[in-house]
């Protein structure tokens, strides 16, 4: 568990790690995590349309902590089988192709980029905000009749910054030899994770909608976005529901209501409540999820 | 106390029949409120029905034209251009069009107002805003326009991402393999032959024997041909007994005699039900039909003699263009200006590929109607355009009284119908008789050549006779 510095220690680590991560930022050649080889690979076999589930199971049966992890989310209560699910053949038949492609793609990516030593708990907040995103974004899509599968995938990388941005400050020097205050380490990324996602998003070639969701997911920002799929003003409010869910949110559910994001995707009331139902469904999927 | 507004007219719905209610009010002198619950102005038709589909169809057509040309212009198309450029096309068409129907609106002073509207009497109307405020507007005529949505089978579990409706679909980022349309009407068959002409296996489940039995038959047959020569197949006479996302891959559909078919996306469109339930209709002391409409009189005005009713809202023919000539005519009714001469001929088009479109009587009501009819034809590969243009796959049929003389409908299915069909809705409001067509000068070479080719083959069964 992280202890909490003394302001006067922060702002010391600040000072020392902010030049560091924007001399990074300015040359321009971040030594940044890999996109993960099979999550990159889940990625080309789900968006070609001539794949089909022998290619992806094939995939996921190449690691086996991967499969290990899509059998176990296969049996959780979130996805009740009807019989328990004893073989990867068995699990994707009962998940789905796109459900399992997202799932791999997403377990992939949390144990490759968002596993980093130290600041484990804080490090699975991470992935949590990024996986309830994901998932409320699905729901966001199917209200206003987008897609639902880019709004999932938007969600889930949004955040992909900051553990961009830490696995690039887990290689500053420390004076004092310590490891860094999560403190320090928390104000940092909220500063650095768009652009150091922008550099990962490009780096990754992930899809442009990913990409402009990544850079402009912000309240005052998603009106810089063009893409037509519209994912980034649904993770925008996705990720104001998803905080609100894991209880991580500074504003309360009268506050989210009267977000101008809810205006800009044409919310009503009526609507907000039915999306502020699924909180606890929400909660209960991510938990599933997480390794 | 709710703060409240009045207006002359108040208008409830932006689509096309709104927009020309508003509009013809405002050029009357009128104040008027337009309530709208989307952000943007011009409903359905121009943010998930009309414009979008139709730029689609058009942006599919290109794509494969320009396919097609590849191998004599010697170039390469990239391999994922698809269908993020024909959506990313569409957005940038319907914005476009989104910004100029605003900018009509605002031109001829109309108010807009942001929100659901909810009647409280028959002459207010409380707007249940975005932000969780109400105002209410009054006004002493109120138009009905508040348009449709797609019907949602109780059978069918739309979740718009494997089973998608006709506003979902639009969202696609991929092509899918194989998709199944439930429903033979306009929209299905229009959605049906575009995935199929951009390669998708495509499968439509309708209980008709064929697509678009309200059609003539010769010009559903000439479609049906079209879309088997893309891959495409009619499944007629069925029923629906189960439709599944089986969780894995496939959307199976199970039929009334046990058969599945199976797809990787379903399209249902079985219809569309007119948006009333919010609007609270009964406290302004109207009823729904049996079918979820608005009924209303010849002028479009319900049994509240000072409430109108215009487009989607009063059922069929549900045609945008349509729906704007009823919401301009009832303001003129309800203002006592004079609307002009009420349409007698109202074309049908159908943005299928290819596509069709229809004026005046059929052959069929021609005989109920005459005891016989005569039926001149012409095949677009007789037409010299039609062979230049590569258009062959067409028909031009004229229908004509027992006689021969006088004109009473025309049916068109082959590329560029839905323009074609004008000539004959002239034809018909000026009673042109059939042998005008072949006295007269058409352009050469025009598909408008048809007329006379069609019309000369009527004058020669009239010579047999």
């Amino acid at each position: 568990m992280s202890i909490s510095s003394p302001p006067s220690l922060v702002e010391a680590e600040l000072a020392e790690l902010r030049p560091f991560l924007q001399k990074e930022l300015e040359a321009g050649t971040l030594d940044l995590p890999l996109l993960p080889v099979v999550a990159h690979q889940v990625l080309l076999v789900s968006g070609d349309p001539n794949a089909d589930s022998s290619k992806l199971s094939t995939l996921i049966q190449q690691d086996q902590a991967l499969a290990a992890q899509i059998l176990r989310i296969a049996n959780s209560p979130a996805y009740a089988p009807r019989s328990p699910i004893v073989s990867l053949q068995q699990a994707i038949a009962w998940l789905g192709f796109n459900m399992l492609a997202g799932l791999a793609f997403s377990v992939s990516v949390q144990s490759g980029v968002f596993k980093i030593s130290g600041h484990q708990q804080e490090i699975q907040g991470l992935w949590r905000q990024a996986l309830a995103t994901g998932l409320y974004g699905k729901e966001i899509a199917r209200r206003i009749r987008h897609n639902v599968e880019n709004a999932f995938l938007c969600g889930i990388l949004h955040l992909i910054g900051k553990p961009g941005a830490l696995h690039l400050l887990s290689r500053a020097p420390s004076p004092t030899g310590s490891s860094h205050s999560w403190t320090a380490l928390e104000i940092l990324l909220d500063e650095f994770h768009i652009p150091v996602g922008t550099v990962l998003g490009k780096t990754w070639k992930l899809p442009e909608s990913v990409q402009e969701t990544i850079q402009f997911y912000q309240d005052d920002q998603y009106h810089h976005a063009i893409s037509p799929a519209k994912g980034t003003v649904i993770t925008c409010l996705a990720h104001h529901l998803a905080s609100l869910s894991l209880q991580t949110s500074p504003m309360n559910e009268d506050a989210i209501r009267h977000l101008p994001v809810v205006r800009e995707l044409n919310f009503y009331p009526e609507d907000m409540t039915a999306l502020l139902e699924l909180q606890e469904s929400i909660r209960k999927n991510v938990e599933c999820f997480v390794i | 106390m709710k703060p409240s507004s009045s207006f002359d007219v108040l208008v409830i719905g932006s689509g096309p029949a709104g927009q020309k209610a508003a509009i013809q009010g405002a050029k009357a002198g009128k104040r008027v409120g337009l309530v709208e619950q989307n952000r943007e102005v011009g409903g359905a038709c121009v943010y998930q029905g009309t414009i979008p589909s139709k730029t689609l169809r058009e942006s599919a057509l290109q794509m494969v034209r320009f396919l097609q040309a590849t191998d004599v212009f010697e170039f390469r198309m990239r391999d994922d251009v698809k269908i993020t450029s024909l959506m990313t096309r569409l957005h940038h068409v319907v914005r476009a069009h989104g910004e100029f129907m605003k900018e009509q609106l605002t031109r001829n002073g109309i108010t807009p107002l942001h929100g659901r509207a909810k009647f409280r009497s028959d002459h207010e109307v409380d707007i249940h805003h975005v932000d969780g405020t109400c105002t209410t507007a009054s006004a002493p005529l109120i138009i009905i326009a508040a348009g449709s949505r797609p019907r949602i089978p109780d059978h069918v579990a739309i979740d718009h991402e494997h089973i998608l409706d006709s506003d979902s679909i639009l969202s696609l980022v991929y092509l899918p393999k194989s998709l199944t349309v439930l429903g033979g009407g306009v929209i299905a068959s229009e959605y049906a032959s575009m995935f199929a002409l951009l390669g998708v296996q495509v499968t439509m489940i309708d209980s008709a024997d064929r697509p678009l039995k309200f059609l003539d038959q010769e010009l559903t047959d000439q479609f049906s041909l079209a879309f088997e020569q893309t891959g495409g197949r009619y499944r007629g006479l069925q029923k629906i007994q189960h439709v599944q996302w089986d969780g894995y891959s496939h959307v199976t559909t199970t039929l009334d005699n046990g058969e599945t078919v199976n797809s990787e996306k379903m399209l249902v469109a079985l219809g569309r039900v007119a948006n009333i339930e919010y609007l609270n209709i009964s406290a302004a002391g109207l009823e729904p039909t049996s079918r979820g409409l608005i009924a209303v009189n010849d002028h479009c005005q319900t049994s509240v003699p000072h409430i109108y009713a215009v487009g989607d809202v009063i059922g069929p023919p549900s045609l945008a263009s349509c729906s704007m000539e009823q919401g301009r005519r009832a303001v003129c009714h309800a203002l006592g200006l004079d609307p002009g001469v009420a349409p007698e001929h109202i074309p049908m088009g159908i943005y299928t590929i290819p596509e069709m479109s229809s004026v005046g009587l059929s052959e069929q009501d021609a005989i109920g109607k005459f005891g016989s009819a005569l039926v001149g034809r012409a095949k677009f590969y007789e037409i010299a355009r039609g062979q230049i243009s590569g258009m062959t796959n067409g028909l031009l049929k004229m229908v004509a009284d027992p006689d021969g003389k006088e004109l009473l409908g025309v049916h068109i299915v082959g590329e560029g119908a839905t323009e074609l069909i004008h000539i004959g809705q002239m034809g018909l409001l000026h009673h042109i008789q059939v042998d005008r067509f072949i006295e007269n000068i058409f352009n050469f070479p025009t598909l408008a050549e048809a007329y006379r080719v069609a019309a000369l083959d009527i004058a020669k069964q009239r010579s047999r006779r």
